[in-house]
């Protein structure tokens, strides 16, 4: 079948509605780069890559599994974590009596980077965006009560994943458990640390062994466990549309195949244990079928390494709805947004779900948030009836075709990865990280132009805004719980064995050796996570980011209709050099171990754009290291990021460390997930101005001048 | 608006880090009654410059520059050393602002007690921010730092420029982007006094030996500034931190070879003197483009060259010609 017979006769109906105009003006052309049409027909399906196949089958489009939710649904897992084991294991044991089928562990900065709880760069980061665990001591009160032979466990670490999973192997120990009876999953992707979340320790190098090692350990010991994650998400969550989602996640994959490859291991022994997790943004249709063209990609890719197993090119995937896309303002709509992106994953065939809470934006969730996510996931498995077919959708037209545009798109970009070398080398190129930036800063001109709507927040505004409901605080006495349980630790334990094992750690590092098994003697006698990540350290080195940042691409974004905003702040910034002797200078910082740079990125480029000048700290930043760069570079302003829950520690403490510099002339701002009920908090410490998430760049552009013209202008 | 030189004076002179970039701001300001105050403060620092190693490094972007510069930083500082980079960033945008984004790759060094680094926007005049970078040089070696490090882009004209500012210029490249050096000018090499092959780690050894080999013959090819100095080609890895000491080494050398005969001190007293010059052409070029009958004219004589109906040479008579008038 070609062209539907009767088409002509509908484009003429339509041009008709359209008075006159060809339907073709409907056309839609997405973020992505690909041509959305308004009517789709079975034309459409001529020539795609696989229509009619069956699930269970290569290349797996209609998913991994025969049955799919007919047969069982997907695992609700809901991510979560918070200041001591103790509360984050009672939160558990709640959640889990109330339904939710496994567990997903969160760890908070200082955990991710390897610094134990009183380690003094760490500070503000304790317990603030996961639970803190300094010794396989707080593993076991974390797992207390709950059965690791029968509970699958999931962790997100990639950057202290030796001493976590050898911490949780030895929980399970002393749990009576043996290591062939775990299951779950570790995220242990650290290509995708280096692209967007920066939750890193080691280079590159070393960290790829140590990826290899723990697949080389877990094929042997823990058959069921699954060694990799390999993460699209942040990527989504620092900008990254559909396809490159899809493309530098699977690249990722291919990656990551390539080195245990290259140590000696057989495809068949590692890969069917590979499991993904991918991000699921507010385009309901695009992320439908972004899985199932990731299904038929990753299949595609793995046939270069001629598995024997099909499950080794079948990809099974874990899904997040997007916590970009929650509102500080109006929060309430976060739960319809979490609903229709819940249905989107359902939809694109997950094989898990993570449901956002809908007070993301303003801070921890709490018993009562937790509950609506939860059972957002529930209502859908339970009373909406769609888990009854499998891949309801197959066969859609516009689904089908949608579906290999992805393809055909993602596939040119994972050809480019092919031609700089494979990921590794990619991202050293700095190319990944330039694509999801730019697109990070388009989409943000998008929202500040109205182009893309975002209801309470560029449209639909609330006139004011109230918080009705309590939001989670992590009390700073977290710390002091920690620091006095390490000393117990370490007054208790046998000083001559944990020396000798981190020795041989040290000596594995250095000489060769299963870095895993290494680590678990370690574990057993009680050495910290700190210590055992330094064992490793003192011959891997730290990483250093190379930040690089675009220019243009958020102000080519406006169309010329909207160009006066930003030709308004232009002229003012032309006028303050006039009078000033110099452009605004402003400092963008992150302080503490928070890695998410998303933001800071985007403000950087676009106030560039804007007519700024803007320097950009590193990352990981103490309070007393951004007063000194703020007064060496002798900025007007000082723009502090916050996502982490550290803003009323970090932000004050850098105040008062200007001062002592005799620079409190320099302007504080402060922006991220701050809770409005912070803002006078944080106005009494000093902060001149917050800005929440969702505030337009042009918004807080002018804020900003602002307050400097007041100061420099008279 | 009268500006109080005085505690910026005292401030610098003290190693104050606050008072030292505020300095700095002046120098780099657009006003003239900054630009004054800064000319004020710069002259009476005077008596405490000259004491530092003066180094300029280029390279084309990608050759790892900030990295260079935060591992050679680091070991100079952990030597003793007191070391203030100043990094000129081209990054500026259609709007005049920029991203100075150097110091993200400076991690350690930019954290460092006995480290000063100053990143300034060129806004997309490489030759202004140079022009001021010296005189910024000069204020950081009043404030006490001994090791000046300039680091500017090698795809402008500022590298030249800071090259006649520096006793030691740099040249960083790296193996296997191509032996067509690197879109660095042939004008660059000429001023080198040493070219360094960076990121010389891992499979990346051979390679980077290989090249060194290419640019010492390429460099026999050209005339060397100095009968005293051949630059040598180098190689280092700014990541495993190898090879760094051999091009301080090598820095050292050279400043034991120049001073010896004499040289150090000549090129200090000529790039004075070319300094003077340059200002005063630079100054002669504000003043005549700022004469009202200048502003007035250019325009009109700029559209009958373009329309032919008058030669560029009469043209550039004409205009000129207004000289002659503000003579008397």
């Amino acid at each position: 079948m070609s062209v539907h017979p009767e088409k002509e006769k509908w484009e003429a109906a339509a041009s008709k509605l359209m008075k006159g105009k060809s339907p073709d003006v409907l056309n839609w052309k997405t973020p992505e780069g690909i041509t959305v049409k308004p009517l789709y027909t079975a034309e459409d399906l001529e020539g795609l890559d696989a229509t009619n196949t069956l699930p269970g089958f290569a290349p797996y489009v209609r998913g991994p599994m025969a049955t799919m939710y007919a047969g069982r649904p997907w695992t609700i897992r809901q991510y979560a974590g918070f200041s001591t084991a103790k509360e984050s294991n009672e939160f558990y044991r709640k959640n889990l009596a109330a339904g939710q089928k496994g567990l997903s562990v969160a760890f908070d900065l200082a955990t991710h980077r390897g610094y134990d709880s009183d380690h003094p760069r760490v500070a503000g980061d304790i317990g603030k965006a996961g639970v803190a665990i300094d010794s396989v001591e707080d593993m076991k009160i974390l797992f207390d009560g709950i059965p690791l032979d029968e509970m699958s466990v999931s962790m997100t670490m990639n950057g202290a994943v030796i001493p976590i999973l050898a911490g949780y192997i030895v929980a399970a120990e002393e749990q009576g458990v043996k290591h062939e009876q775990l299951q779950g999953t570790i995220q242990n992707d650290i290509l995708k640390e280096y692209l967007t979340r920066n939750t890193y320790i080691y280079p590159p190098e070393p960290s790829m062994r140590i990826i290899s090692d723990i697949m080389s350990f877990c094929s042997k010991e823990m058959p069921k466990y699954n060694t990799i994650s390999i993460s699209g998400y942040h990527m989504m969550e620092a900008g990254a549309n559909s396809v490159l989602q899809t493309a530098f996640t699977l690249a990722d994959g291919v990656e990551y195949v390539r080195a245990a490859l290259k140590s000696g291991m057989d495809v068949d022994t590692f890969a069917p244990r590979l499991s993904f997790f991918f991000g699921i943004g507010m385009n309901f249709f695009m992320d439908i079928a972004m899985l199932r063209a990731a299904r038929l990609l990753w299949h595609r890719l793995m046939s270069q390494f001629n598995p024997k197993n099909p499950k080794s090119s079948m990809l099974r995937t874990h899904c997040q709805t997007s916590g970009w896309s929650l509102t500080e303002q109006d929060p309430y709509n976060n739960v319809i947004r979490t609903t229709l992106e819940a249905m989107s994953a359902v939809l694109g065939g997950t094989q898990s779900l993570h449901t956002n809470s809908f007070d993301e934006a303003i801070g921890l969730p709490t018993d009562f948030s937790a509950r609506i996510a939860r059972n957002t996931q529930i209502i859908i498995q339970e009373e909406s009836q769609v888990c009854k077919v499998v891949d309801p959708l197959g066969g859609s037209y516009y689904i089908e075709s949608l579906t290999q545009a992805i393809v055909d798109e993602a596939q040119k970009i994972i050809d480019e990865v092919e031609e700089l070398g494979g990921m590794a080398k990619a991202i050293e190129s700095g190319m990944p990280k330039m694509r999801v930036e730019e697109s990070a800063a388009r989409k943000q001109a998008r929202i500040d132009q109205g182009l893309d709507v975002i209801v309470g927040v560029n449209k639909y505004k609330l006139a004011n805004e109230k918080i009705d409901f309590e939001v989670r605080e992590v009390p700073a006495t977290v710390r002091d719980e920690q620091v006095a349980r390490l000393k117990e630790i370490k007054a208790s334990r046998n000083p001559i064995a944990v020396e000798k094992a981190l020795t041989d750690l040290t000596n594995a590092a250095k000489n060769g050796g299963n870095l895993l098994e290494a680590a678990l003697p370690a574990v057993r006698a009680r050495a910290t996570l700190g210590e055992i990540s330094d064992a490793m350290e003192s011959v891997f080195g730290r990483f250093t980011a190379t930040t690089r940042c675009i220019s243009g691409a958020y102000a080519s974004e406006y169309s010329d209709k909207n160009k006066e905003v930003i030709d308004a702040i232009r002229k003012r910034c032309d006028n303050f050099l006039e009078k000033t002797g110099r452009r605004p200078r402003m400092l963008v910082t992150k302080m503490g171990q928070d890695g998410h740079d998303r933001g800071i990125k985007v403000i950087a480029s676009s106030y560039a754009d804007l007519g700024f000048d803007v320097d950009i700290s590193p990352m990981f930043q103490t309070p007393a290291e951004a007063a000194k760069m703020a007064v060496e570079n002798d900025v007007h302003i000082v723009g502090a990021s916050s996502l982490a829950a550290g803003h009323k520690t970090l932000v004050p403490a850098l105040i008062e460390e200007l001062k002592k510099l005799g620079a409190d002339d320099i302007i504080v701002v402060a922006g991220g997930v701050i809770p409005p009920g912070d803002y006078d908090y944080l106005y009494d410490k000093g902060v001149k101005a917050v800005f929440g998430p969702g505030t337009p760049i042009p918004e807080s552009a002018d804020k900003t001048l602002q307050l400097i013209e007041k100061k420099y202008i008279q | 608006m009268q500006i109080d030189i005085e505690p910026y004076i005292e401030g610098v002179q003290a190693g104050n880090r606050l008072l030292l970039a505020r300095t700095i701001t002046l120098i780099e300001s657009t006003l003239p009654a900054h630009q004054q105050a800064a000319r004020s403060i710069v002259d009476r620092l005077l008596p405490k410059t000259g004491n530092s190693v003066r180094l300029g490094i280029t390279g084309v972007p990608g050759a790892g520059k900030s990295t260079f510069i935060e591992s050679f930083g680091t070991m100079l500082t952990s030597m003793g050393h007191k070391v203030a980079v100043l990094a000129i960033d081209p990054s500026s945008t259609r709007s005049g602002g920029s991203i100075l984004g150097d110091k993200t790759r400076m991690e350690k060094l930019s954290v460092d007690p006995n480290a000063f680094i100053r990143p300034s926007p060129s806004s997309g005049n490489l030759g202004g921010v140079a022009r001021k970078t010296r005189e910024v040089m000069l204020a950081c070696e009043a404030a006490g730092f001994d090791v000046i490090i300039i680091e500017t882009v090698g795809v402008g004209q500022s590298e030249t420029t800071v090259a006649s500012m520096v006793d030691f210029f740099m040249v960083l490249m790296i193996a296997g982007a191509g032996d067509e050096l690197q879109g660095i000018k042939k004008g660059v090499l000429e001023v080198a006094d040493t070219i360094v092959i960076n990121k010389a780690d891992g499979d990346n050894v051979l390679r980077a030996e290989s090249a060194q080999k290419e640019y010492q013959a390429a460099l026999h090819l050209l005339m060397p500034q100095s009968p005293h100095w051949n630059p040598p080609v180098l190689t280092c890895s700014s990541l495993k931190s190898t090879g760094l000491d051999n091009i301080w080494q090598t820095i050292l050398d050279h400043r034991n070879k120049l001073t010896a005969c004499g040289e150090l001190a000549e090129k200090r007293r000529s790039q004075t003197l070319d300094w003077m010059s340059f200002l005063v052409n630079e100054g002669l070029r504000d003043w005549f483009y700022s004469l009202d009958q200048v502003k007035n004219t250019l325009p009109l004589l700029r559209k009958r060259v373009e329309a032919e109906q008058i030669s560029p040479t009469a043209a550039a008579a004409e205009l000129l010609s207004i000289l002659e008038q503000e003579k008397n």
